[in-house]
C-alpha cells in the first residue's frame, strides 16, 4: 500500500488535487456556501482520475506485483487522505471566519460543526457513487463524476436553503447539541458509505477487462 | 523444463473467443507467438497476466498456479507492451524510482548499467523517446528487477529494420544464460527467424501449433519455406471483388 500511495503522488496525482485540498481558505469569504469548499476537493480528485486514465495508470498498475484489488484500495485510500486533509486544513480558517464575521454567514450554514457534518455527508455520497461508477469499467471518469454530483448539487442547495429560506436556526450560530448530532451522523455516514464503496468497487473492478 | 504452461485458457467476447488455448514456454529459450492481427495474441497474453477475466483454464509459472501466487508471478516477470506508453510526461528516473518500490529484488546497479547499455538518458521524459527507446526502457526496468520471464507483446511493431535487428540480437543475448526466458508475440515473423527457438501459432483464437521452429517448418513445409510465407498461406482469405463498391 505504501508503494502504491507513493506511485499515486509521484505519477498520478494532478497538481490541482492538492491545490483544491487547501481551499479551506474560502471560509474567509463572507456570505458564501461553505459546502462548495468540499465540492472543490472532489473536483481535484476528478482531475486525478482523469489524469490516471490518460497516463494508462490502471494498465501499468495491473502489471506490477500487486493484487488487482489493491489498485482500487490505493485509489480510494488516497482520496480519503485528500478529503480528510481538506477538512483538517480548513478548521483554522473556519475558526477565523467566526471571528471575522460576527453576524454569521448570510449565504448558507455558518462555519461551525454543522458545516462539517454536511461535508462528511457530501464526501460519503461522492465516495459511494463516484468509485462504484468508475471502477465498474475503469475509464468512464466523466460519467462517474456527473452521477456523484447529483446529490452534491442538492447538498449545496440545502446548505443555502435550510438556514436562510426554511429557517432551521440550530444549524447556524455557536455550538449546540443538534450540531454535534449532525457532525457525528455525517461522519458515521462517511465511514459507512466509503467502506461499502470500497467493497463494491473491488468486486466490480475484478470483473473489468483492462 | 517449462517456465510457463498455459492449459485450456478460454475467454469469450461477443464477436471473438479464445478456445482452449494451451501451450508452454521452455526455460532459457525464446518462444515466438505468431498470428495475424486479431488472431488473439494480445488477448492470450492479457489472460496470462490476469488483466482480463478468464472464463476458464489455468496458467502455471514454474509449476505453480498464477492465481494462487499472483504477486510472486508478477515479481518474476517483465512485461513490455509495444506501442503503449505509460506516464508520457514523466521523466524516466521518476517512473523507474516508483517502479523500484514494488520489487524486492530491484538492483539499482543493474538499472544504471542497462541505462548506459541502451544509451538512455533518465532525465528525458517518456514522450521524448523514440518507440524503440521506449521498448528498451521497459526492458531495462524488467532486467533491473531480475525478471525470469519477459513477456513482450509486439515490441518490434512500428520500429525501423535497424532497431528491430538490434532488439532481436538483444533478446538472444538475454536468454544466453539459460535462466531467463522470453515469450514474444509478433506478426513480423522475420524477427523470429533470427532469434526464436520455439513457435506458438494462433489462428482465430485457437492454437494451431506449439513446438520448435524446425518442427513448425517441417509441419507446414507444403505451405511455404519461410515463416511469413507459411502464415500468409494459412491465414490469407480471398477477397470477394464483387463486394467492393
Amino acid at each position: 500500500m505504501k508503494a502504491l500511495l507513493y506511485k499515486q503522488i509521484r505519477l498520478v496525482a494532478h497538481p490541482m488535487t492538492f491545490v483544491f485540498a487547501f481551499f479551506g481558505v474560502m471560509f474567509l469569504i463572507p456570505g458564501y456556501f461553505y459546502s462548495v469548499i468540499f465540492f472543490y476537493s472532489t473536483l481535484g480528485l476528478f482531475f486525478m482520475f482523469l489524469n490516471a486514465r490518460e497516463q494508462r495508470d490502471n494498465d501499468f498498475s495491473s502489471l506490477l506485483p500487486i493484487k488487482k484489488a489493491d489498485i482500487v484500495s490505493s485509489g480510494i485510500v488516497f482520496c480519503i487522505i485528500i478529503e480528510l486533509l481538506t477538512v483538517l486544513f480548513s478548521i483554522p480558517f473556519a475558526l477565523l471566519s467566526n471571528m471575522i464575521n460576527k453576524n454569521g454567514n448570510v449565504g448558507g450554514i455558518d462555519a461551525n460543526l454543522s458545516i462539517y457534518g454536511v461535508a462528511f455527508i457530501l464526501y460519503g455520497f461522492f465516495n459511494l457513487i463516484f468509485f462504484t461508477s468508475y471502477y465498474k469499467n475503469g475509464y468512464k471518469v466523466g460519467t462517474a463524476f456527473l452521477k456523484a454530483n447529483i446529490p452534491i448539487f442538492f447538498i449545496v442547495a440545502l446548505d443555502f436553503m435550510l438556514p436562510t429560506v426554511l429557517g432551521v436556526k440550530w444549524l447556524d450560530g455557536e455550538y449546540n447539541f443538534y450540531q454535534l448530532v449532525l457532525l457525528t451522523a455525517g461522519f458515521v455516514f462517511f465511514v459507512f458509505a466509503t467502506f461499502l464503496s470500497l467493497i463494491k468497487s473491488k468486486k466490480l473492478f475484478l470483473r473489468v477487462d483492462l | 523444463m517449462n517456465i510457463l504452461e498455459i492449459k485450456g485458457l478460454c475467454k469469450n467476447y461477443n464477436s471473438f473467443c479464445l478456445s482452449n488455448v494451451s501451450f508452454s514456454v521452455p526455460k532459457g529459450e525464446i518462444t515466438g507467438f505468431i498470428g495475424r492481427n486479431g488472431a488473439g495474441k494480445t488477448t492470450t497474453l492479457k489472460a496470462i497476466l490476469g488483466v482480463i477475466h478468464n472464463d476458464g483454464g489455468t496458467v502455471l509459472f514454474n509449476g505453480a498456479d498464477t492465481k494462487e501466487c499472483e504477486t510472486e508471478f508478477k515479481e518474476n516477470i517483465g512485461v513490455v507492451l509495444g506501442g503503449i506508453d505509460f506516464y508520457r510526461k514523466k521523466k524516466l528516473k521518476t517512473v523507474a524510482k516508483v517502479t523500484s518500490k514494488f520489487y524486492s529484488s530491484w538492483d539499482n546497479g543493474k538499472y544504471k548499467y542497462y541505462l548506459d547499455f541502451f544509451g538512455l538518458d533518465e532525465n528525458k521524459r517518456v514522450d521524448e523517446l523514440s518507440a524503440g527507446m521506449r521498448v528498451k526502457f521497459m526492458i531495462a526496468l524488467a532486467l533491473s528487477h531480475n525478471a525470469k520471464l519477459l513477456i513482450l507483446d509486439e515490441p518490434t511493431s512500428g520500429l525501423d529494420p535497424v532497431s528491430r535487428d538490434e532488439l532481436t540480437e538483444l533478446f538472444s543475448a538475454i536468454v544466453k544464460d539459460k535462466e531467463r526466458s522470453i515469450l514474444f508475440s509478433t506478426h513480423i515473423t522475420s524477427d523470429l527467424e533470427k532469434c526464436a527457438r520455439n513457435i506458438v501459432f494462433i489462428k482465430d483464437g485457437k492454437i494451431l501449433f506449439d513446438g520448435t521452429k524446425e518442427d513448425f517448418m517441417n509441419d507446414f513445409k507444403d505451405k511455404g519455406e519461410t515463416l511469413e510465407n507459411i502464415i500468409v498461406a494459412v491465414e490469407r482469405r480471398k477477397i470477394d471483388e464483387s463486394a467492393i463498391i
